[in-house]
């Protein structure tokens, strides 16, 4: 069974849910699907059905590269464990930290300089850059 | 006069019966050829063939650092653009991660050694 296969409860959806510029390809025994999805909850479900054809994920035979890019101006709120969100300077651990986001804050996204970190301002007007994981748009 | 002019009305009916048969035809024909090219227009490609693109190792490690320091149970480690994965995490908390390292443009992640409770 190919990958194309193996995954075509996933191709499908990804398809029918309207993902952009989708690009499905595979090299090397791994399958790779990219694009943008319109809104988290169907970058959720595209996730789901991964799952569901390979549990936990633990094949190693596909790269799921579809991002829910928040638009500018939109809410997010911060979904960290427990803590507070760090608020950097730049994107990067190894930046400076310059502020606090609390779990459960609501902040504005202001623009997503690539698919791990977004630029935000909070309520209180610090802005600085974030880690998009911990984000859940609203 | 009305004879002969009857006599010349048959042969035209018969020409002009024969004119629209042929005409409907031909009609048929393009209508089939159009809905086939419709058709294949409207199959979705599936599979492009452009690069995929991959990140190096030092990108990568990076940003590997970056998603798992909140998770102090996972090991991680790159090598040839690869993710290898060791250690224990939740299961929760693995369906946060893993999005975020497919993000990363790896060329594969394995998670063989890593424990998801």
């Amino acid at each position: 069974m190919s990958l194309q296969d193996k995954y075509k409860t996933l191709i499908d959806a990804a398809h029918q849910s309207g993902i952009a510029d989708l690009q499905v390809r595979e090299q090397d025994n791994v399958l790779y699907i990219d694009g943008s999805a319109p809104s988290a909850s169907v970058k959720d479900k595209l996730w789901d059905v991964y799952n569901q054809v390979d549990p936990d994920y633990k094949s190693g035979d596909l790269v799921l590269n579809v991002n829910a890019t928040a638009a500018t101006g939109s809410k997010a709120k911060v979904t960290t464990n427990s803590t507070n969100l760090n608020i950097r300077k730049g994107p990067g651990t190894d930046q400076e930290i310059i502020g606090k986001a609390a779990h459960d804050e609501v902040i504005t996204i202001l623009s997503a300089p690539n698919d791990q970190w977004s630029l935000i301002k909070t309520d209180k007007g610090e802005e600085g850059y974030v880690y998009t994981q911990y984000l859940t748009p609203q | 006069m009305k004879k002969r002019n009857f006599l010349l009305f048959i042969p035209a009916l018969f020409i002009v019966a024969f004119s629209f048969s042929s005409c409907k035809g031909k009609d048929k024909k393009e209508t089939d050829a159009t809905t086939e090219t419709t058709t294949a227009i409207d199959t979705p490609a599936v599979t492009t063939t452009a690069p995929v693109m991959v990140n190096d190792d030092e990108a990568l490690r990076k940003g590997v650092t970056d998603a798992t320091k909140d998770y102090p149970g996972v090991k991680a480690e790159v090598s040839d653009s690869v993710i290898v994965l060791s250690g224990e995490i939740k299961r929760a908390d693995w369906k946060k991660l893993n999005p975020t390292l497919n993000s990363l443009h790896p060329k594969r992640i394995k998670s063989d050694d890593l424990t998801i409770k």
